[in-house]
């Protein structure tokens, strides 16, 4: 199964984030976003942060979700790599990011991503996988 | 739901008429002419109608011509609410508060300058801080930070970043009252910490164009713009600052509108009543990330100086770099209309707006008192930008407003692909534009087709009268994110 494909929109970016469970989906989700900012390839696991977000919806909270790797991204240069997600129910997710800070030398330089935005936000359960579609203001 | 649905007015506007949609409160209004209008995107003319709907919303819902569709509210829609039955939405000034532009003239000629362009963009490159995971040569203490929201580009200009006079020549003198650093997350102080001074990425730049083209000798003179002159503008915002704002009280104000039983047509029109404490909250707290932008904007143009004193050896004074004007785009502020024939207090949302003031509003620095506000309109990188003035009929029609740039035409993908096997720099290069950029797509996305043509939108709001040209700026050298 793919793991994220990109959506096209006027003056912004999007991705369509599939998965097998809500973790994988939510993992998916997180590493499209990546993929807009950086070559994901050129990021390694170096150092982990430690997530815990809270949402008042599950699409609440796949917003929030976003919202904090691109907070540590655009504070602190921390760029994700491997994602592990030890908690995740309808309002709240726990996680375990590692990666590394963002080198404008060695990592390639894609999008600065402002936020992950409500607009044609959705969350839908297919016959045997979760898809999600979410838009970033760049 | 369909375009035939739309009745035009006159040759530059367009009603979405009140019983287009259920719940509407007052009509749409679209600025368009018969070009414009093939390029209307459904959606936006939706958005427009939606924000219609809001509580409180006075006379009409507006979209300027470089309409396009944003989230919830439309890129260049103006909304104004009552004070007493109106709302007011973060939706309706965006994620990147106070989003802005600045111009400064100069003594110099455009033949000056052109010999020396390349070594000038890669200083100005070098010297400001651009693009993803840059970071700004400003580390702000917990205590300056909350001094840069209260105080503004007036924090940068007492830090040595500017002078005195430039300040005048800035909208609301660069700082909103009522900024309160007290309602700012954590999150936001850290995102903010080392961000001031920097210029970010997408559609902001930094720009040295030269003047090829006046259409008002008399304005143009009262504002220090001749023919042939070189000028440099700036186009950013408040940064992660202003973003996490925003995104911190969408939250908010999600619970609110369910709270206070508002109907939304669309998640991002959440919004509060304006006297209910969340509404004030949000408002104290974007004055704050407004007041975060201007202060970037003059750290920025401070450097700009800084690098053509450097680089051509001149002096401040031959250079004569003062500021013209600074405008924001992105923003909500409690004005003074007429409505109903009495005047009124209103929360005016400006989302891809910029304000456009007419000689003798008391809003005015004295110098433009006569002429009214100088408006500037920021085009895409390989075209034009524009120097208008604010008008009467704005006042009259749009809440003293007007457009605020090109507006998109395609997505960034779409914009990718026409850019396939193109070395855009060079197609700019061979324009005679120098172009410098960190991203390794912006300058793809960037390009001019994606745009709208900057001349249709501005000869739009020139007809329509709520500003009039003029000048119009060429790019020469563009830094961009």
């Amino acid at each position: 199964m793919k793991r994220f494909e990109l959506i096209d929109i006027s003056g912004d970016a999007g991705i369509r984030a599939f998965g097998k469970d809500l973790d994988d989906l939510f993992l998916n989700a997180a590493d499209g976003m990546y993929s807009l900012i950086t070559d994901p390839g050129s990021v390694t696991p170096q150092k982990s942060i430690e997530i815990k977000t809270e949402g008042n919806s599950l699409e609440g909270l796949l917003v929030a979700w976003l919202n904090e790797l691109i907070f540590h991204f655009d504070t602190y240069g921390f760029i994700g790599k491997e994602i592990h997600i030890h908690e995740l129910h309808d309002t709240l997710i726990r996680a375990t990011v590692t990666g590394e800070d963002f080198d404008p030398e060695k990592h390639g330089k894609g999008l600065l991503i402002k936020a992950a935005t409500y607009h044609k936000l959705k969350i839908e359960r297919k016959e045997d996988h979760w898809e999600a579609d979410v838009i970033f203001d760049i | 739901m369909s375009l035939e649905q739309l009745r035009r007015i006159d040759e530059t506007r367009l009603e979405i008429p009140l019983d287009y949609k259920q719940g509407m409160r007052v009509p749409g209004i679209i600025y368009a002419d018969s070009i414009l209008e093939k390029e209307l995107e459904i959606q936006s003319i939706e958005q427009v109608a939606n924000v219609a709907t809001l509580p409180g919303i006075e006379k009409a819902s507006l979209a300027m011509p470089d309409i396009h569709t944003g989230y919830g509210f439309t890129i260049g829609g103006v909304a104004a609410f009552d004070l007493k039955e109106g709302i007011i939405s973060p939706g309706g000034v965006g994620y990147d508060i106070n989003c802005g532009v600045r111009l400064l003239r100069s003594n110099l000629t455009k033949q000056e300058v052109f010999p020396r362009i390349k070594n000038l963009v890669d200083v100005l490159y070098r010297e400001i801080p651009a693009g993803v995971g840059s970071k700004g040569k400003i580390r702000l203490s917990p205590d300056d930070e909350k001094r840069v929201l209260t105080k503004g580009a007036l924090w940068a200009v007492e830090n040595g970043f500017g002078e005195a006079s430039d300040i005048e020549h800035t909208e609301s003198r660069g700082m909103l009252d009522g900024a309160d650093p007290s309602l700012i997350s954590s999150k936001a102080y850290e995102r903010g910490r080392a961000q001031q001074g920097t210029l970010g990425s997408g559609n902001h730049f930094l720009e040295i164009q030269y003047v090829d083209e006046i259409y008002d000798e008399g304005a143009a003179n009262s504002l220090g713009l001749f023919e042939g002159q070189m000028t440099v503008m700036i186009h950013t915002g408040s940064r992660g600052f202003g973003h996490q704002v925003c995104t911190d009280f969408l939250e908010v104000m999600e619970r609110a509108a369910g709270k206070y039983r508002i109907e939304l047509y669309d998640k991002e029109l959440a919004c509060a009543p304006f006297n209910s404490p969340e509404a004030q909250d949000y408002l104290a707290a974007m004055r704050a990330a407004a007041n975060y932008a201007w202060a970037n904007r003059q750290c920025i143009m401070h450097w700009t100086r800084e690098a053509f004193m450097k680089t051509l050896n001149l002096s401040p004074r031959s250079l004569g770099m003062s500021l013209i004007y600074d405008v924001a785009h992105n923003i909500a502020k409690v004005e003074e209309h007429t409505v109903r024939g009495a005047k009124k207090k209103l929360i005016v949302h400006r989302k891809g707006a910029t304000r456009a003031f007419p000689p003798n509003h008391p809003e005015l620095p004295e110098i433009y008192r006569h002429v009214g506000q100088p408006v500037l309109i920021p085009g895409d990188m390989g075209r034009a930008s524009f120097v208008l003035l604010g008008t009467e009929k704005a006042m009259q029609e749009t809440f003293g407003s007007t457009c605020h740039g090109a507006g998109r035409l395609m997505s960034r993908h779409q914009a990718i692909r026409k850019a396939k096997g193109r070395a855009i720099w060079r197609e700019m290069e061979d324009k005679g534009i120098i172009v410098r950029s960190a991203g390794r797509g912006t300058l793809a996305e960037e390009m001019s087709e994606a745009y709208k043509d900057i001349s249709e939108v501005v000869e739009v709001v020139h007809r329509a009268g709520i500003s009039k040209k003029v000048a119009r700026l060429r790019p020469m050298g563009v830094v961009k994110g």
